[in-house]
Order: C-alpha cells, then sequence, then structure tokens
C-alpha cells in the first residue's frame, strides 16, 4: 500500500515538475521579443492558408475557369493582387500556394526529424559499433550536397508534391541527426551514474523514461529551426521545374514569373509576393526556433547572462 | 581615418573604377559589319540529310545553294546555281544549265557532279529531308555544267528545286551510310552566301560571308545568331541595340515593341501551326516490342473525337496564346492558303465539354470506381495519359494548364513531362506517349507536310526510330492512296482538290487537333541594317522564311562616330576611381605606423 | 601536423567519396527501372555503338557485373554521353567547370570578408544599433531565396537601370580580346557575383559575430585590456584572429555547397557554369549528365571539407593533439 502510494505520489511529483517547467518555459520565451514577433506572423500564415476556402477561390487556378478575367492585369486594374498571363488572379495562388509551401516544409520536416531522432538517439544511445556506423552513415548523407541530390531524385521520381516531400525529409535528417547524438551522449553521462543505482533497468527503460523525455526539448527546438530549410528547399526545387506542376506553390509562382517574363512586364505583383510570403514565413520559424533554443536547451541559457 | 575603413573604401573604389573601365571596353567599336539575330530555339543538327527543327534550315538556306530559288515575293521559281533550263519528254526531262566559275567555299570546283551526286544519293539512302523532293528523280552529269534530271512520273513542282540543297560530294563522299547519320556537318564547307564558321551549343553560332558566292558577296561580313533560353532577355537586348532582329518574343512583349520607335514589329504568315497530337498507333506497320503503346483507348475514334471537342481553340488563342495567331480546323500544308480546306460545320469538332461527356459515356468509358477518372472498358484502369510538353516553348505550358483542365472536366486524366526537343523526338520515336504538343511550319508546295502522314513514316525500324516524321503513328491507306496521286496531278485546280479531301479525312481521324495558325513574330531595328524582305511580300516574316532571302539583301546603315559618350565617361569615371582608391590607400599608412608605436610603448617587460 | 593525422583525415575522405559512387550507382540503376535506355538514348548513335556501350558498362550482366563495369569506367572518367550534346559527359563538366569556379570563388571569397567584417562589428559592440541593423540585414538576405534575391538583383541593375548586361558571360559578337575581354567578363560577373555574395554573407557574419562575442569574454583579452590597449587594437590582434578560427572552417565548407548553391543562380543570370548545365539537364532530362554533375559535386563537397579539417587542424594546435 505504502509503495503505491509513493508511486502515485512520485508521478504528481513529476507531472508537478514537468508543468513548473513548462510554465517557467513559456514565461522565458515570452521574454524573447523576436520569439513573439515569429510566432504572431506564424500564427496568421497559418490561419491564411488554412482559411483558403474562405478567403480564396479554388476555381481560379484553373485557367479554363477564368477566361473572363484580363491578362497581366495589376491590382488596380482586378484586385486585390492582379492576374497572371494565362489571366488567374496571383491572390488565390498566394493563399492556396502557402497551404503547399507550408505542408511540404512541415511534412518533410516531420520526416527528418523522425528519421534524424531515431538515428541520432540509438547512435548515441548505443556505443561501439552500431554508435560508430550509425555515426559514419550520418556524416557521409551530410558530405552529400542536397541540391544535386535533390535534382537526381526529382528527376528519377518524378514531380510531385509526395516525391519533394521524400526528397527533402531524406535529405535534412543527418543535421538533426548529429544534434540529438550530441546530446545524447552528454545524457548517458549522467545517466551512468543513476544506472549503477538502479536496479536491473532495461535499455528501453531508460531510453524512454530518461532519454527521449529530456532530449525531446531539443527535438522541438531543432525541429522548429529545420522547417525554414525545408520550406527553402521547396521553394528552389519548385523554381528549378521539380515540383508538383499541377498544385501552386511560391517557388512555382516564381518559376512561372521568370518563365513567363514578369521581369519584362513589370509585374510586380507577380513576382514579390510569393518571395515576400517565403521571407516573411522562413523568418517567423527561425525567430520562434532561436527563442525555443534560448529556452529549452539550459547550455544556451547560462550564456544568456 | 580609421585603416579597416579607409582599405574597404579603396576596394570599393577600385571595384566600381574596374567595372567602368569594363563598360567603356565593351562599347568599342567594331569593324566588321555584323548582323546579330536572337532566336530561342537552338539547331539540333546541321546535317541537312537528318535534321529537323527550323533554325536547321536557316543555316542551310544561308551556306547551301540550291538549283533554283524562290522569289521573296511569292515563292516563284527563279534561277540559282542553275542559269537556265528546258524541258523535254513531256515534262518528264529537265536540263539544267550551271553558271560558269562556281565554286565551294573552300575552293574546289562546284560542278554538276556535285548536284547528280546529291540528288542520287538522297534518293538511294532515302534522306529524311530529300525523299519528298527528289524520291522519284533520277540525275546525270554528261558535263560538269550540265544537269539532266529525269522523273519517274509526272511532277508537277519541277523545274523547282529550291528546297534540295546540294551538298559537296568532295567531303560526303568519304561519309559512308552508317556514319552519315553522325556527320556533324560543321566544317563550314558551302556555297552559299554565308557559311558555318563557330558553333558553341546552347549559345550562338557565327556564320561569315563567303565572297565566293556566285551572286557575289554580301554586304554583312558576318552572322551571330544567339539562342536565349529566356525571351524577355531578348527583347532588351534587342532594345539596348545588342541585338538587330529577333524571333519569337512573346506577345506580351511583342505588344510592347509593336508600340516602340526605331523597331519595326512584324506578325509573318507562312502557314505555321501548332498541333495536339495523339498516339494513333493502330497496328499498322507492325514494329517490335521496343516501341512502346499508346493508351488502348486512343485506338477507338470516338475517344479521339470526345478529345477533340474538348479543346476549346478560341480560348486558347487569346488566353495561351496572349491574343495572337487564329484558331484552326485542318492541318495547313503550305504557305500558300488555298492548299488549306475549310471544314464545314457539319464534320467539324466543336468544343462543347457536354457533348464529349456523353461520346465517352456511349462509348463505354464509365468512371467505375468513381474517383473522377473514368475507366477502360470491363473494369479496367483509370484512363491517365501520357502528355509531353516542350521546354522550350513559351505557349506549351499555357497550353497544358487548360488542356488538362478540360481532360480532367470531362474525366481523363493526364500525366505531364517535360521534355527538350531532342529528348522529346526520341520519345516520340519510341511511341512513349499518349499525346503532345508540336508544331510545324510548312514549304511551299504541300508534298512535303503531306508525306509525313503516309505509312511508312510511322516509325517502325527500332534501331533508328528517329528517323520518322509521322508523329500522329497513325496509318491511313486511303490517305496515302490520294499522296500518290496529287503527287503526280499536274492539273493545279484538281491536285488542290485531292488535297483538300485527304487533309478533310486526316481532320476526321481525330488523330491531330489542329490548334492554331501560329505567325511568326518577329521584331527588327531599323537604325542599323536596311533592305529587310518578307517572304511572301507584304504578309510574310522577315527571317526563318522558307529560303531566307534577306540577309543576302541587307546594307548597313552608315552611323556617326559616337564621339563622347558613355564610352568616354566610363572610361573616366573608372580612372578617377581608381586613383581615388590608391590615394585612399597611401594616406592611411600613417594611421598604421602611429598604432604600432602604441602597441610596442605597453609592452609588459618580462 | 603528423602524417598520421593527415593520413586519417585522408582515408575519412576516401571512405566518404567510395560511399557516394556506391550511392551514385545505387540511384542511378537500381533506383531508376531501365538502365539500358537511360544511360545511352542519345540519337545518332548507330546500334554498334549502342552494342559496344552496353558492354563497357556490362549493362546486360548481373548487377554485380554491372557495378564493377560502373568502378571501371570512372576509373576511366568515362561517365557515359549526354543526350542532348552527345558529347562525352566529362568534356561537357569541363567546359561548364571554370565559370563557376570563378563565380563561386570569388563571391565566396567576398562574402566571407563582407561577412566576417559585418560580423566582427555587430560582435564587438553587442545590442548596440549597429548591431541591431547588421543582425536584421543578415537575417532577411539569409530568409530569401537566393534565386529570388537574383530576380530582384536583375531587376534593379540590369533592367531597371541597365547598368549591367542582362545574362551571360559575354557578348558572342565582341571582338575584345586579351585584357579587355577580361574586363568586358568582369562586367557580366558582376550581378551573378553580387546575387551569391549577399545570399551567403550572413552564414559568415553570424558565425562570427557569436565565435566573437564567445571569445571576448576570454581571459588574455581582459589582460589586454587591463593592460591599457586601445579597443580597436585589441580587437584587430587579439580577439579577431582567434575568433576568426570556426569561419575558416565554415569557408571551406561553404565552398563546397555553395558550388550546388550556384544552380538557381546561373539559371537565372544564363551564367554558363555547372549550375546552368544542371538546369538544361533537369529540363532534358538529360539523366548521364545528372549523374556526372552529382559526382563531381559531391566530389567537391569531401575535398573542401577536407581542406577544412587540416586547416582548422593546422591553424588551431589544439585540435591537432587531441
Amino acid at each position: 500500500m505504502t509503495t503505491v502510494a509513493a508511486a502515485s505520489s512520485a508521478r504528481r511529483i513529476a507531472w508537478a515538475r514537468r508543468r513548473r517547467a513548462l510554465r517557467r518555459a513559456v514565461g522565458d520565451f515570452g521574454h524573447s521579443r523576436s520569439g513573439l514577433v515569429g510566432l504572431a506572423i506564424l500564427v496568421v500564415v497559418v490561419a491564411f492558408a488554412l482559411a483558403a476556402p474562405l478567403i480564396a477561390n479554388h476555381d481560379n487556378l484553373d485557367p479554363s475557369k477564368t477566361l473572363d478575367t484580363p491578362l497581366w492585369a495589376s491590382p488596380a486594374k482586378h484586385g486585390p493582387l492582379g492576374t497572371d498571363s494565362e489571366g488567374r488572379p496571383i491572390w488565390d495562388q498566394l493563399v492556396y500556394g502557402a497551404r503547399i509551401s507550408l505542408l511540404v516544409g512541415l511534412a518533410a520536416t516531420v520526416i527528418a526529424m523522425v528519421i534524424g531522432s531515431a538515428v541520432g538517439i540509438a547512435a548515441g544511445f548505443y556505443g561501439r559499433w552500431t554508435g560508430a556506423v550509425l555515426m559514419r552513415l550520418t556524416e557521409w548523407f551530410l558530405v552529400i550536397p542536397f541540391l544535386p541530390l535533390a535534382i537526381v531524385l526529382a528527376a528519377i521520381l518524378g514531380p510531385n508534391v509526395r516525391n519533394v516531400i521524400i526528397v527533402i525529409g531524406i535529405t535534412s535528417w543527418p543535421g538533426t541527426a548529429r544534434v540529438i547524438r550530441a546530446q545524447v551522449l552528454t545524457l548517458k553521462e549522467r545517466l551512468y551514474v543513476e544506472r549503477s543505482r538502479a536496479l536491473g533497468a532495461s535499455n528501453r527503460h531508460l531510453m524512454l523514461r530518461h532519454i527521449v523525455p529530456n532530449v525531446s526539448p531539443l527535438i522541438l527546438a531543432n525541429t522548429t529551426l529545420t522547417v525554414p530549410i525545408a520550406i527553402l528547399s521547396e521553394s528552389t526545387l519548385s523554381f528549378l521545374g521539380l515540383g508538383d506542376q499541377q498544385k501552386p506553390s511560391w517557388g512555382r509562382m516564381l518559376d512561372e514569373a521568370f518563365s513567363n517574363g514578369a521581369i519584362g512586364q513589370n509585374a510586380w505583383w507577380w513576382y514579390l509576393p510569393p518571395g515576400i510570403g517565403i521571407v516573411l514565413v522562413v523568418l517567423a520559424f527561425t525567430f520562434v526556433g532561436h527563442a525555443l533554443e534560448e529556452v529549452l536547451d539550459p547550455r544556451l541559457r547560462e550564456r544568456r547572462s | 581615418m580609421n585603416r579597416t575603413r579607409t582599405i574597404a573604401l579603396a576596394a570599393v573604389s577600385c571595384v566600381a573604377g574596374l567595372t567602368l573601365l569594363a563598360g567603356s571596353g565593351l562599347a568599342a567599336k567594331k569593324a566588321t559589319v555584323t548582323l546579330t539575330v536572337g532566336l530561342t530555339q537552338d539547331i539540333d543538327t546541321l546535317n541537312p540529310a537528318v535534321g529537323q527543327l527550323v533554325p536547321d534550315y536557316e543555316v542551310w538556306n544561308l551556306q547551301y545553294a540550291t538549283l533554283t530559288r524562290k522569289s521573296a515575293k511569292d515563292f516563284s521559281t527563279i534561277p540559282g546555281l542553275a542559269q537556265s533550263w528546258r524541258s523535254s519528254n513531256h515534262g518528264l526531262t529537265w536540263t539544267y544549265t550551271l553558271r560558269p566559275h562556281l565554286k565551294w567555299s573552300d575552293g574546289v570546283p562546284l560542278t554538276s557532279a556535285d548536284v547528280a551526286y546529291t540528288i542520287n544519293r538522297a534518293r538511294k539512302e532515302q534522306w529524311l529531308n530529300y525523299t519528298a523532293f527528289i524520291g522519284n528523280l533520277t540525275a546525270k552529269a554528261p558535263n560538269p555544267r550540265t544537269v539532266v534530271i529525269t522523273s519517274s512520273v509526272p511532277d508537277p513542282r519541277l523545274p523547282g528545286l529550291g528546297d534540295t540543297y546540294i551538298v559537296p560530294m568532295h567531303i560526303y563522299d568519304k561519309i559512308s551510310k552508317a556514319n552519315l547519320t553522325k556527320y556533324a556537318a560543321q566544317d563550314g564547307v558551302g556555297s552559299g552566301p554565308f557559311t558555318l564558321e563557330t558553333y558553341v551549343k546552347g549559345q550562338y553560332w557565327k556564320m561569315k560571308a563567303n565572297p565566293g558566292y556566285w551572286q557575289g558577296k554580301p554586304a554583312v561580313d558576318e552572322i551571330v545568331f544567339r539562342v536565349f533560353t529566356n525571351s524577355d532577355a531578348m527583347v532588351f537586348s534587342l532594345q539596348k541595340g545588342e541585338l538587330d532582329v529577333i524571333d519569337n518574343p512573346s506577345p506580351a512583349s511583342f505588344k510592347d515593341l509593336q508600340k516602340t520607335k526605331g523597331i519595326v514589329a512584324v506578325q509573318g504568315q507562312q502557314g505555321s501551326f501548332d498541333e495536339l497530337a495523339l498516339n494513333g498507333y493502330n497496328g499498322k506497320p507492325p514494329r517490335s516490342k521496343k516501341f512502346s503503346s499508346p493508351n488502348p483507348a486512343l485506338a477507338d475514334l470516338r475517344f479521339r473525337q470526345a478529345i477533340a471537342m474538348a479543346i476549346d481553340k478560341q480560348a486558347l488563342v487569346s488566353r495561351a496564346y496572349g491574343g495572337i495567331g487564329v484558331a484552326a480546323d485542318a492541318l495547313s500544308p503550305s504557305a500558300d492558303p488555298e492548299w488549306t480546306p475549310k471544314i464545314p460545320a457539319s464534320l467539324r469538332y466543336d468544343f462543347d465539354l457536354d457533348k464529349a461527356k456523353k461520346l465517352l459515356d456511349s462509348a463505354g468509358y464509365k468512371d467505375t470506381d468513381g474517383d473522377g477518372i473514368r475507366n477502360l472498358p470491363n473494369g479496367g484502369k483509370d484512363i491517365v495519359l501520357r502528355y509531353l510538353i516542350r521546354s522550350e516553348s513559351i505557349y506549351a505550358k499555357p497550353i497544358s494548364d487548360f488542356v488538362t483542365a478540360w481532360l480532367k472536366d470531362i474525366g481523363i486524366g493526364t500525366k505531364l513531362s517535360v521534355y527538350s526537343d531532342s529528348q522529346l523526338t526520341v520519345e516520340i520515336g519510341k511511341g512513349a506517349y499518349d499525346m503532345f504538343t508540336w508544331g510545324w511550319t510548312p514549304f511551299v508546295d504541300p508534298d512535303p507536310q503531306l508525306s509525313y502522314f503516309q505509312c511508312d513514316e510511322v516509325a517502325h525500324d527500332a534501331s533508328d526510330f528517329t528517323n520518322y516524321y509521322n508523329d500522329a503513328s497513325y496509318c491511313d491507306p486511303t490517305y496515302d492512296k490520294l499522296y500518290a496521286q496529287q503527287r503526280v496531278e499536274l492539273n493545279h485546280a484538281k491536285r488542290v482538290a485531292i488535297v483538300h479531301q485527304m487533309l478533310t479525312r486526316f481532320y476526321r481521324s481525330a488523330v491531330y487537333d489542329v490548334l492554331e495558325y501560329t505567325p511568326e513574330l518577329q521584331a527588327y531595328r531599323t537604325d542599323r541594317f536596311t533592305g529587310w524582305l518578307q517572304q511572301p511580300a507584304k504578309i510574310g516574316p522577315v527571317i526563318l522564311t522558307n529560303t531566307s532571302p534577306t540577309y543576302f539583301n541587307l546594307k548597313p546603315i552608315k552611323t556617326s562616330t559616337s564621339g563622347f559618350s558613355a564610352v568616354s565617361v566610363g572610361g573616366i569615371g573608372g580612372v578617377l576611381l581608381l586613383v581615388a582608391a590608391l590615394g585612399l590607400l597611401g594616406a592611411s599608412r600613417p594611421v598604421q605606423a602611429r598604432a604600432a608605436r602604441e602597441e610596442r610603448s605597453t609592452k609588459p617587460g618580462c | 601536423m603528423s602524417l598520421r593525422f593527415v593520413s586519417g583525415k585522408l582515408l575519412g575522405a576516401l571512405g566518404t567519396f567510395a560511399f557516394v559512387i556506391v550511392f551514385n550507382f545505387f540511384l542511378f540503376r537500381v533506383v531508376e527501372g531501365n538502365p539500358v535506355g537511360t544511360l545511352f538514348r542519345g540519337r545518332n548513335l548507330t546500334e554498334a555503338q549502342r552494342a559496344e556501350l552496353r558492354h563497357q558498362f556490362g549493362l546486360d550482366g548481373s548487377k554485380l557485373d554491372q557495378f564493377w563495369h560502373y568502378l571501371v569506367q570512372l576509373a576511366h572518367f568515362n561517365l557515359g554521353r549526354s543526350y542532348e550534346t552527345n558529347a562525352t559527359v566529362i568534356s561537357e563538366i569541363g567546359h561548364a567547370a571554370w565559370p563557376t569556379v570563378v563565380l563561386v570563388g570569388v563571391s565566396t571569397l567576398l562574402s566571407t570578408i563582407i561577412g566576417v567584417w559585418m560580423g566582427i562589428v555587430a560582435g564587438w559592440r553587442r545590442g548596440s544599433w549597429r548591431d541591431h541593423g547588421l543582425t536584421s540585414f543578415t537575417m532577411a538576405t539569409y530568409a530569401m531565396p537566393d534565386f529570388w534575391l537574383g530576380m530582384l538583383l536583375l531587376i534593379a541593375f540590369a533592367v531597371l537601370l541597365g547598368w549591367f548586361p542582362i545574362g551571360g558571360i559575354s557578348d558572342p559578337a565582341s571582338t575584345a580580346t586579351g585584357f579587355s575581354k577580361l574586363l568586358e567578363e568582369a562586367h557580366y560577373l558582376v550581378l551573378p557575383c553580387a546575387t551569391l555574395t549577399v545570399a551567403y554573407l550572413g552564414e559568415y557574419s553570424i558565425v562570427m559575430r557569436s565565435s566573437l562575442v564567445d571569445v571576448k569574454q576570454e581571459d588574455y583579452l581582459v589582460l589586454a585590456r587591463a593592460k591599457g590597449l586601445r579597443d580597436a587594437l585589441v580587437r584587430r590582434r587579439h580577439a579577431v584572429p582567434n575568433a576568426l578560427l570556426p569561419v575558416v572552417t565554415l569557408i571551406a565548407i561553404n565552398f563546397g555547397f555553395v558550388l550546388s548553391g550556384a544552380i538557381a543562380v546561373e539559371s537565372i543570370y544564363s551564367w554558363p557554369g555547372l549550375g546552368l548545365a544542371t538546369y538544361h539537364a533537369i529540363r532534358a532530362p538529360d539523366l548521364p549528365m545528372l549523374q556526372g554533375l552529382f559526382l563531381v559535386f559531391s566530389a567537391s563537397v569531401i575535398f573542401f571539407n577536407l581542406l577544412a579539417d587540416l586547416a582548422y587542424a593546422y591553424l588551431d594546435p589544439r585540435v591537432r593533439t587531441a
């Protein structure tokens, strides 16, 4: 009876501790001005993307349904953001394009994070052979330059959203893996002391109960910083014509603007908004990511003073 | 002044100075008379036996003289290498007398032997670009200045041989049949007004004047053809004066050019058209498994008709082509519009999505799995057509946006792939497509364009599948019969009637959806050259025409020397900045000395 | 630097390159379903030539057979033939290499110098308006896709102001030679170089800044200031050289990545280097070229990483003895 009570109160203590840590983290985050700005931008952009059916018209993406709109119209002639060389309104492309850019960025990051964390945790936790082999594998993938690999994969697999996500995902995981592994190694040092005291605690138990919860904040921060890289990568791939040609994305809008002569026609309403969108989203995630890093990474917290 | 800042300022001045000097260096006067042409399509090969792209013909028109030429005014036959001719044997035999002292650009004399060699070898080996013109001709050279050409059947085009490029026997004789397709033909030996000097793939090629040309040396010393991947850059170069004439600007920039002073914008008609071609391979002629098969639905006439009814050509003209061109029905086989039939309303496939849907329903293509895409009959797969487009065309992508939207509307899926011209030729040759968009520029006589759609022009030899023209992959024996008929019909009205019949039949097969008759959009500056010729007169384009007569006709306009201009300003500015940079560097030294002194005085003693 | 250290690093680099070679084979022979069609689709090859090439590359043998032949051909620098030009891939890459080396080399040099300078100015006076201004600038340029920045510079300086040409590396109609030809090419180099420089200087700036911030608190600087040395001297003589160490590594590593990052920028400016070749190869699609370019890019990254490791060890004695 006493053991059960002790166990349940131990758990309660653990949860209370976590809640306190969370409150402190949120508080610290609130102190970071750039973090708040980034968060605000993200909220706006995500709302923008989610509200697409409300604020934009999906039919306007189909040139056969926009036969009455003028070609190359400036925002003054056909709001709110004018039209392109085929008469499709830019506004709708921008809104629906936000969805694709965000979707690809997030999905690719999730893949990168899952693979990277798994490899990083395993590489750090299992020493000797497994660890060394995994680390070598990570270093090899780190060396392969992203864009040529992405191009080759996209050329072979074919250009569609799913393949772009896969391509970015499998080229981004090494960075995460390396960071996670370093953290796991530090944690392992502390763990051996505890382990010698624990009785018969299995590897899995150690990993799940000790490593993962302690590494999670770092994973979160690293993820948030990987998203902007994924978004920039998606825009580059789409610009080169390797993205999905049937769906709008900000990179594809820039490719079409460039290829169809928006520069010659001074159609600033075509090539400025998608670029500004990318810059805003990338900055937002970067700010939030840095703020999270400062809040969650104990090493950085010491340095801040 | 702080040393770091000084050095930075000096470096910036240095860079700026060098840049200005470079700019002024650029504007240095050129001694030779150079005509610079801007194009958006590159050569695929300079070998006249195998090349297929329009820029190839431009080079051949300039480099290789022909027995007879075609007038700029109306393509009528005028003397070329031959100064006179007479017919005998009821028009089956023609005897041509060549001009005296003809030479190749490398000094070797050009004689009737070259002419006979070209015609006979091209006929025997069935050279792709020659067969339509000389397939029935045999040539003899009884003496160095006489060519006797005999046709096995009456030929309405003789004595005109303005499309048969005479190649140098002393070079071609050394190339075997097996090696001929590999021959790059970049040695620049020719008999025309210009010959090839350099070729850098994807960038430019240069042709230089041939002083030995029988008509005399051209007034232009050198022509540079520059290939642009971005047509905007090409238009800007024209406006800045770096180019003298351009072809194929975008419709939007063409409209701007029409309003620009000092530039003449031309919409040249020469029968060119764009088409959406379906893979109509129906088993004839038989071919090996190495070829790919089209989607089975395409063998069904009703399926193809439904697709034809799903294309709104008017919308394409106004939206995808930017308002340039005219919606088309029948294929136009000639720069002369009399050869193109008008398809009567009762036979036309007008745009009607509902009718198309009903036709597909009644033909048995229903969406059995409810995913929005129709399936092949008897529980077959979703119908997804492989749609290939050209990366070099600015219209291909916009057209595909519309076509895929309309097809999706009637329940047909598409899978888009982008290919370069040379790759697309390979894919088409292999049969690995269901539909693609491309275009043709016909000749003056309709025969060549008509010949491309015969049964034996369907690719069927797996070892050389790009050596075929029938990219509709469609074999119709009746069409072949009619083709043979018109080929020997000497009565003009009767011949026109046969051609109309052929083309109406071809239209009804719904394998080739001719989208529009595309004019050549071109523009040239009025301040550098005069003598621009349109072929045909008043309505045709100025360059990339059937025989390109303009180049020889151009004469430079004498310009006054620029004197004090951007050149001098740039040069002077550059030098001043460099001097300033040096001065700054020199002035920074006292600061350095001071710092060193300070350091020395504070070193702790040990 | 001991021989053991150097040979260790060299072996590591070779090992990584071996991995890349195997990976390359896997990508093009295994993932792509039709290796025979893939490698030699060039138009103007006769059947006899095709058979010969198939034999050379062992394309009708087992996968192991193919791999062996692949290695043999690689050792002979035979990477196949481009679909587009029919010339050998290795010669096409050779032609395109020099313009990219010039572009990337000059821009890396400039972005290092300017970025480091910005990092110093920002890091020395943390929190000042200078710091904030420069950091904002570098963050903004870092967040921009490099091709978009290229478009904006092209529009501003080539189209609207007309100071620079719209693209290309030289004027084919010009008859300039020697030094004036060099100046002409420099003129064409300005905008693409400026784009890459601005796009990548952010990294140097940020790294230099944080490195300097770290170093600034080190003991020997406190001593230097206590001695009464002027601020600028402390910075120049002591702080900066030590803070530069991470930047050295960054330069070398970046060179390998900027090489491939130039793909998008070269396509905007039609700069005929490896990047534009990649862009054209994508659009064809020219698979032998893509495969060859992939190898070249990977090899350059490995090579420069090796240089970085060796350079860092040379500069920082602490690393060598580890």
